[in-house]
């Protein structure tokens, strides 16, 4: 089955309509003590996680929305955010 | 002094049978035969602008408040406003005259950018079943509201101005539609070949201006 994305505003949509937006690496590390070699990190490197991950998607053939999702990259199948484990 | 002529990308390809020239636009009032409806009503030249900011749902455009959610529109004054997202809204000046681009840093007139067409009447929210998953005629929402979304397959903003008309007709109603301009011969071709089946005709600003008469009384 092909991959919906469900928008805050427009609801559950067809994949085709999103653009990927990169995995949800959390809010941009602090200037104060950025080395060049973490911040290149936080920039270009990747979980690649086979299975639940947060991720950003663009509504861009919507409502032009941001928005963060959990996908299964395993499957291609959005699902619902993964219960806290502390 | 260079003479400015504006040229609306929407072509039915038939002669209108009235025009009239306003702020440099051509604009064609009626067609000869427009029948008893379905009708598609080019609206391009029609003052759209687009507002973005950080507290949209603060401003006033043309004086008039922005809606609160995303997805929804108010009529009032034959201004159409409709909240895309949290920072973006649109505005449609349906009424014959438009004020100046207010004098703030967030507005664009986008006028130039898209087409606007209107289509309405028997069977309308039929025609558009046959090109767009979307529900123009969701029993959920009240009219008038906004989706934005794939008509045709070509990203678009639709607005269901009426989606229950009482005229005796399952599916009577009617919506507008922007798209980028550049799209524009192809989504005519679309529309009026859906809408075959259904008797659709190109009508005149003359028709649509009645239909927006009636929902506003
Ligand atoms: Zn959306």
């Amino acid at each position: 089955m092909a991959l919906t994305l469900t928008c805050p505003v427009c609801g559950k949509r067809n994949g085709y309509e999103f653009r990927y937006g990169g995995e949800d690496k959390g809010p941009r590390p602090a200037e104060e003590g950025m080395t060049p070699s973490a911040w290149c990190d936080y920039v270009h490197m990747n979980k690649c996680t086979a299975g639940v991950q947060k991720e950003w998607w663009f509504h861009r053939d919507g409502c032009g929305a941001w928005f963060t999702t959990y996908r299964d990259t395993v499957a291609n199948l959005e699902v619902d955010a993964p219960e806290v484990t502390e | 002094m260079a003479e400015i002529r504006r040229e609306s990308p929407v072509d039915f390809g038939v002669r209108s049978l009235e025009t009239e020239v306003r702020s440099d636009w051509p604009v064609a009032l009626a067609y000869d035969a427009e029948g008893d409806g379905p009708w598609v009503v080019d609206l391009s030249h029609k003052t759209r602008w687009d507002l973005q900011d950080g507290q949209v749902g603060e401003l006033t455009p043309a004086g008039q408040s922005v809606p609160a959610t995303p997805g929804m529109s108010v009529l009032a004054d034959g201004i159409l406003i409709n909240r895309m997202n949290r920072t973006q809204t649109s505005i449609y000046h349906l009424g014959s005259d438009a004020p100046d681009l207010p004098d703030h840093p967030g507005f664009t007139d986008v006028t130039e950018a898209t087409i606007f067409l209107a289509l309405f009447g028997p069977h309308a929210l039929h025609i558009a079943e046959k090109l767009s998953n979307l529900d123009l005629g969701d029993p959920n929402k009240e009219a008038p509201f906004l989706l934005q979304g794939p008509f045709c397959h070509v990203p678009c903003q639709i607005v269901t101005l009426e989606k229950d008309a009482e005229d005796g007709t399952n599916g009577a109603g009617g919506f507008v539609l922007t798209c980028s301009r550049g799209y524009a011969q192809s989504m005519v071709h679309a529309i009026l070949d859906a809408g075959a089946e259904f008797g659709l005709r190109p009508a005149g600003e003359q028709r649509f201006a009645q239909w927006l008469a009636a929902l506003s009384s």
